[in-house]
């Protein structure tokens, strides 16, 4: 009984955020095939193999430990950070590999932005935080790409009097969106979010999936979320990841929220266990 | 039932808790008040202060403490803090005369103290500072004790300058500045009109060609203008200019031009005057230039902020009680102390007769030193810290290399300093040939004693810099050396400031290793460049107790002391003052 409750919850969820986006064929900004990733003697991710289409919001989506943050931060080699981190397979974004020593992670990550699930914004001014990314990236920096960006971050209104006060004077809410306005005054390519709203009350929450809603016209987001609801409201795609970092599914998110083809999914996002 | 309940209530004991938290309280107090003791001395003994009769005392008291307390509980305007202050002014009296007679008749007299000296420092001392701290958070005492602090702190650092430059070439450095930094302060200055200009990114070539030509031309340019003149072009005209850009922006021009312009016209006709009172010109033009200059700025936005403008007269206050405090001890004729640090103390030099005896040349050692050890510790301390902790892996044989790095630094801070004096010795002065006892061999040598406590502390603070603000950073596209440079040190830097301001002061505490390199106890000219011979304060001092006459033990000593201390705490102010900046966006 319990279930089925919870079951048609979800369908609703979804049925009432028809997303509305062209169904025009998906053109593929990053696939990876036999991805595995170990760090020390642990296998975090594998084999997975996956195709993420432009301009669309993909959730990826699974219970805690099961290589989502992992898969995200090997997108944009994030992952080179960590010392004990091993990369085995192929991961492509436009059809390069990216882990190929020609290809210099730096570079890649001035296409492919990226917000983190605590929100962190520089002991720096507004301004200066918007501004950093164009900055390093030796881009011109005018007021016209800072205020741009804050107005996709939908937060130019909130904040075009303190431009000048430091970026950690913001509510929590405000800092993430800092963060996103933060990642795409470059303009990247691809947004990755991880958990970006675990860390918010719900307001701010939902202020936040109603910008990756706008997001997703200019960019391709792909977004590793704890919250089953959000990426049934916010996603075209969903990726479940299961324990031992295993692709389990990946579908559009209707098919895998009202029909998924593996009982564990369903399990799973019917909150049997996770 | 219920009364059961309630005698378990009452049953926790918290007796070791108690005792712990005292023990601890006496132990913290029992050092601080045994130093506290000490300094009370040295500082009698400093300003003479035994032989200054009580209506001297009275005297000052009046004209000089209350003004200053009334000034302080006027501004803090708190009933509670008036009360308190009263109580301790009033009561620490009386309390102090009982007490002081009662323990002389019982145990007999002591040396050197009298009860209006305990009276001074047990309770006046403390309540001033205490008024004065509840001063300054309020406006009136802020603006009052922010100018005194200018006041103070320009004249410091005019000094400061005036003694670097006994050292440091000033025809090489107005060339430098005429050539290289004023350039490329106008490119970026011009670059920040004209943002599309793109002079800002131009002004680092600027400025680093216009050194290589400063340099060069040094050796070239056969004639130079007077050391009064390059100091009016090359330091007196950038500060007030300086002052009046920070004017500017917020206060229009008018304002701007006057906060320039008077102090520097002020100090160069203070220059010009100086001369004919026999005062040294060049030092007196310094000082009213950088006290002047910041006062300006400071008066100027007092008053267009227009809040808090009688604390204005805090330092004319402070002057007018000195002024008729010396009058009445004058036409009265009551003793006065004769201070062992006076003027002649500290601009002449050592001397075999105790009154003719002055630490100069020792300050001027001192203040050199310790500007090359600042600068040297700096770089190759921030320089390791950032490698150890941002650039080295974690594997392989560059890990395996930085842990033996790590291990060594933290057992290096723990070597005698003789042994760093020993290290000076065979590398800089004999091997390098920097020369025996010269102020570079000294810096050299107290920047490698020092080094290991700067890394470490710079590393700690680099270490509790935040990883998720590296994460954003690199997440960006920024590079490593962009996120050290944006991210890691700016957030890192004041920590990385307090522990360098611990690690010089103990090296301009430092005596061994300056022996070791043949540094001179006692030199009778002040250096004249960074290869002479060159004694530093410890080394006077230490040299000064051995002499015979008790006069030393009891007066110059206790001066040098008292010199040392008030030249290590205005260090350590500039310090915070430099952290409490970097602090702030």
């Amino acid at each position: 009984m319990a279930t089925q409750q919870s079951d048609s919850l979800i369908t609703t969820e979804v049925s009432s955020s028809q997303t509305g986006r062209s169904a025009a064929p998906d053109e593929t900004v990053i696939s990876s095939t036999d991805l595995d990733v170990f760090y020390d003697a642990d296998k975090a991710l594998d084999d997975v193999s996956i195709e993420i289409p432009e301009h669309k919001v993909t959730a990826i989506i699974g219970p805690s430990g099961c290589g989502k943050s992992t898969f995200l931060r090997c997108i944009n080699r994030m992952n080179d950070q960590i010392p004990a981190c091993e990369v085995d397979g192929e991961l492509h974004f436009h059809g390069t590999n990216v882990y190929d020593p020609q290809v210099d992670p730096v570079a890649l990550r001035r296409k492919i932005g990226m917000v983190f699930q605590k929100p962190n914004p520089f002991p720096k001014s507004i301004y200066e935080n918007v501004a950093y990314g164009l900055r390093v990236q030796g881009k011109e920096v005018t007021d016209e790409l800072v205020e741009d960006a804050l107005r996709n971050a939908a937060l130019w209104d909130e904040v075009k009097d303190q431009l000048d006060e430091s970026g950690l004077d913001l509510s929590g809410g405000q800092q993430q969106r800092l963060c996103i306005a933060r990642a795409i005054a470059p303009d990247p390519e691809v947004v990755l979010m991880d958990e970006p709203t675990s860390a918010l009350d719900p307001v701010a929450a939902s202020k936040i999936e109603d910008l990756i809603d706008e997001l997703v016209e200019e960019y391709t987001v792909i977004i590793v979320t704890h919250n089953m609801q959000q990426a049934a409201r916010i996603s075209d795609k969903t990726a479940v990841f299961l324990t031992g970092g295993k692709l389990v599914e990946f579908d559009d998110t209707q098919t895998v929220f009202e029909n998924p083809a593996h009982d564990r999914v369903e399990d799973y996002i019917t909150g049997k266990f996770g | 039932m219920a009364t059961e309940t309630g005698t378990k209530f009452q049953a926790v004991s918290r007796l070791r808790g108690t005792v712990f938290e005292y023990v601890s309280l006496g132990a913290s107090v029992f050092g601080i008040v045994l130093l506290a003791a000490l300094l009370v001395y040295v500082s009698i003994d400093a300003f003479d202060l035994a032989n200054a009769s009580p209506q001297w005392l009275l005297t000052y008291f009046l004209t000089l403490v209350v003004p200053l307390i009334g000034f302080c509980l006027y501004s803090a305007d708190d009933r509670q803090i008036t009360r308190r202050t009263g109580l301790a002014v009033g009561g620490g009296l009386v309390v102090s005369a009982l007490v002081f007679t009662g323990v002389e008749a019982l145990v007999g007299p002591i040396d050197r103290l009298s009860w209006p000296l305990v009276y001074l420092f047990v309770f006046v001392v403390p309540t001033t500072g205490y008024t004065i701290f509840a001063a300054n958070q309020e406006t009136v005492g802020g603006v009052g004790f922010g100018l005194l602090g200018r006041l103070l702190g320009g004249t410091a650092l005019g000094l400061a300058v005036g003694v670097l430059f006994l050292v440091f070439d000033p025809q090489l450095w107005m060339l430098a500045y005429t050539f290289g930094l004023l350039p490329a302060a106008l490119a970026v200055g011009y670059g920040q009109w004209r943002p599309d200009s793109g002079m800002s990114s131009k002004a680092l070539p600027i400025g680093i060609v216009g050194l290589v030509v400063a340099v060069g031309l040094r050796q070239v340019v056969p004639m130079y203008p007077t050391d009064f003149i390059i100091y009016i072009w090359s330091v007196s005209m950038p500060i007030a200019a300086g002052g009046a850009a920070l004017v500017a922006g917020q206060r229009g021009r008018t304002a701007a031009l006057s906060v320039g312009l008077v102090p520097l016209a002020v100090a160069v006709a203070g220059g010009f005057a100086a001369a004919g009172f026999g005062l040294p010109s060049k030092t007196v033009l310094l000082v009213l230039v950088t006290a002047g200059v910041p006062v300006a700025v400071f008066i100027s936005r007092t008053l267009t902020d227009g809040e808090g403008t009688i604390g204005l007269v805090l330092p004319i206050l402070l002057a007018a009680g000195v002024l008729v405090g010396a009058l009445i001890v004058d036409f009265a004729g009551f003793p006065a102390p004769d201070p062992w640090l006076d003027p002649s103390y500290v601009t002449s030099s050592p001397s075999r007769t105790p009154v003719d005896a002055g630490l100069y040349p020792a300050i001027v050692g001192s203040v050199i030193i310790i500007a090359l050890v600042a600068v040297l510790s700096f770089v190759l301390g921030v320089g390791t810290a950032v490698f150890l902790e941002e650039y080295t892996a974690g594997s392989g044989w560059m890990g395996a290399l930085t842990r033996l790095i790590q291990v060594n630094i933290a057992n290096l801070a723990a070597v005698p300093s003789v042994v760093y004096g020993l290290l000076g010795l065979g590398l800089f002065a004999n091997f390098l040939g920097f020369g025996f006892g010269t102020a570079v061999t000294a810096a050299f040598t107290l920047s490698l004693l020092i080094l290991p406590i700067t890394i470490i502390s710079a590393q700690e603070a680099i270490r509790a810099v935040p990883d998720s603000l590296r994460q954003g950073s690199y997440g960006m596209g920024a590079t490593r050396w962009q996120t050290t440079k944006n991210v890691v040190l700016p957030e890192a830097l004041p920590g990385i400031f307090t522990g360098t301001i611990l690690a010089l002061g103990r090296a301009i505490g430092e005596t061994a290793p300056l022996i070791m390199i043949g540094a001179a106890t006692t030199v009778f000219s002040a250096p004249d460049s960074i290869w002479s011979k060159l004694s530093a304060m410890p080394m006077q001092i230490y040299a000064w107790a051995n002499f015979p006459q008790a006069e030393f033990r009891y007066g110059v000593v206790a001066a040098g002391v008292m010199t040392l201390l008030i030249v290590l705490l205005g260090m350590n102010a500039t310090a915070i003052i430099l952290r409490n900046k970097s602090e702030g966006v």
